[in-house]
């Protein structure tokens, strides 16, 4: 396999844009990848784009990749349509980095995009369960019901265990609600109180509004080439280390085993040769603020019930020693599904030239990490697990 | 019991439904006939050892223990909110993603984790979508005793035998 560099990226802001349709979102996304790199559509041999829910919502059931890059001006290409659910996007850029790793293409580019505001809520929260197993998506089950109760995260179980309060939980949307007012390009830029987002309507209890990731719209692109080929663009080039894609497992009860996400962090480190304790900057999952306290344990950046210790301290916040979600993440920056994981990877590859504007790190991160995950199947996990480093 | 005129079962063949009602509907699940692992919904290959094609049919779960449960206070389409989402430990082994009974009010306080549980068959929801497809759900076996308990220390009068 060859070495694998992100040449440029590009992102639609992420809100509430009733006039657009999925292919301006992409083209803004697509056109900003190729103009940090210093690239034309010519450049591009391969692209990956990825999308959850655009046949449900907008009824473009098929070929929503062919459909988004001609409206840009590519065509001609091996086109690859990536359904992932909320790694949707991830799973493109996986796509994108076989492709030139490989030695298929010297450039490919991995798009994500979605349209979530289509005029009724009901509807699209319908078409968000449908990224659950129909067994599942059929008896009403909510992705916020799967933070809250489901045996994989059970945040209900963990306030027991820990003793973590609903104040703990909030403490994560706090954070990252600082984040995301510093960002152009969120969708959420008030910044938000432990006490405004604990007083927020119930959701599903104990989860509250401001704890979960709304509805927008969004897209983002990376342009890859292979490393000896990063001279030809005018942007310092960001290593792309590992990208590491797993299915969820069927979970047993008193199942013994690392909870996925865990197990592909693990694995990206070891690929890129990096610990926990190397991480300068990490963009995760945070669909529903409390998971973001979880997902420390499982990325190895604390022990058990630690999370909200390392935000009472401010080792995860913008000025700490490993800041997470810069951006805002998923509830402040916004989470349209299907380009969420390119739109950490964006922030991230931001971050490490250090272009973020006014919420970049002031210690100039080296090493990052995304966590990316989606889907819910019978087997008692998310459907899909992503890790993915970046260096420079 | 059977289903009334003109109703379906969601999700075909995951509940039997006894001819004698003395003995209750109950779930239909998979048991490894190599490893002995049941699971629920049905499926052919053994998800522990993964053997294909030992998996026997296993009637399961007419009771229960509350594992999780939480008020959702939205709804997707066909669905009411506010309404309980669930999860219920079989005794057989599985762990089942469960509605809970139309019966039992949607109020902080009607379940307790680790409560028994029985098995129902009931519309999915009171909708024009969904109130034909009748579905599992499970309700509490001792809520007539803890409405009473409760009714008694408020200083009401229980009323139910």
């Amino acid at each position: 396999m060859r070495d694998v560099v992100i040449a440029g990226v590009g992102a639609h802001a992420t809100g509430h844009f009733t006039e657009k349709p999925l292919k301006a979102l992409a083209h803004t996304a697509i056109w900003g990848a190729l103009g940090d790199a210093g690239a034309t559509p010519r450049d591009v041999q391969a692209a990956y784009v990825g999308n959850s829910l655009g046949g449900l919502l907008t009824g473009q059931e098929g070929i929503r990749g062919e459909v988004v890059l001609q409206h840009s001006g590519i065509v001609g290409i091996p086109v690859v349509n990536v359904e992932n659910a909320c790694a949707s996007a991830t799973t493109a850029l996986r796509g994108a980095w076989l492709e030139v790793a490989s030695g298929a293409a010297d450039v490919a580019l991995a798009v994500g995009v979605e349209k979530m505001f289509v005029g009724d809520t009901a509807r699209t929260i319908a078409a968000l369960a449908a990224d659950s197993e129909l067994e599942l998506s059929d008896m009403g089950m909510q992705f916020t019901s799967s933070y809250a109760i489901h045996p994989k995260i059970n945040i209900k179980a963990r306030m027991r265990e820990y003793g973590w309060t609903l104040a703990d939980l909030a403490k994560p949307a706090v954070k990252n609600s600082f984040n995301g007012s510093l960002n152009p390009l969120a969708h959420h830029r008030k910044p938000l109180s432990v006490d405004d987002v604990v007083n927020s309507r119930v959701v599903v209890d104990p989860l509250t509004l401001y704890m979960c990731a709304s509805i927008s719209d969004g897209a983002a692109a990376a342009l890859l080439c292979s490393a000896n080929r990063a001279s030809r663009f005018q942007k310092r080039p960001v290593r792309l280390s590992a990208c590491v894609l797993r299915s969820g497992v069927y979970r047993l009860p008193a199942d013994g085993r690392a909870d996925s996400a865990e197990v592909v962090a693990r694995e990206a480190y070891e690929k890129a040769g990096v610990g926990p304790e190397d991480l300068d900057v990490v963009e995760l999952h945070d669909a529903m603020a409390p998971a973001e306290l979880m997902l420390y344990e499982r990325l190895g950046l604390c022990g058990p019930g630690e999370g909200p210790r390392l935000i009472d301290e401010g080792i995860t916040t913008l000025a700490g020693r490993v800041p997470v979600n810069p951006s805002g993440g998923l509830c402040s920056r916004g989470h349209p599904v299907g380009a969420t994981g390119l739109l950490q990877i964006a922030e991230l590859v931001w971050q490490l030239r250090g272009e973020a504007g006014p919420r970049q790190i002031a210690r100039r991160p080296k090493v990052a990490l995304a966590q990316n995950q989606g889907g819910l199947t019978l087997g008692q996990e998310s459907a899909v697990y992503t890790a993915t480093i970046l260096e420079v | 019991m059977n289903l009334p005129e003109g109703m379906t079962l969601l999700h075909a063949g995951s509940v039997h439904l006894a001819a004698d009602d003395s003995e209750g509907p109950s779930l239909v699940g998979s048991r490894c006939g190599g490893c002995g692992l049941v699971v629920f919904p049905a499926m052919p290959v053994c998800p522990r050892c993964t053997a294909n094609g030992r998996m026997g049919e296993a009637r399961i779960g007419r009771t229960a223990r509350l594992y999780s449960h939480a008020i959702a206070h939205v709804a997707p389409q066909g669905f009411v909110a506010p309404y309980y989402q669930a999860f219920v430990e079989l005794p057989e082994g599985p762990r089942v993603f469960t509605l809970i009974g139309r019966d039992v009010p949607v109020a902080p306080g009607q379940l307790v984790d680790g409560a028994e549980m029985r098995l129902v068959v009931e519309p999915l929801a009171d909708t024009p979508e969904k109130r034909r497809l009748f579905t599992y759900k499970y309700v509490p076996v001792d809520r007539q005793r803890l409405v009473e308990r409760d009714r008694a220390a408020s200083g009401g009068v229980a009323t139910h035998a």
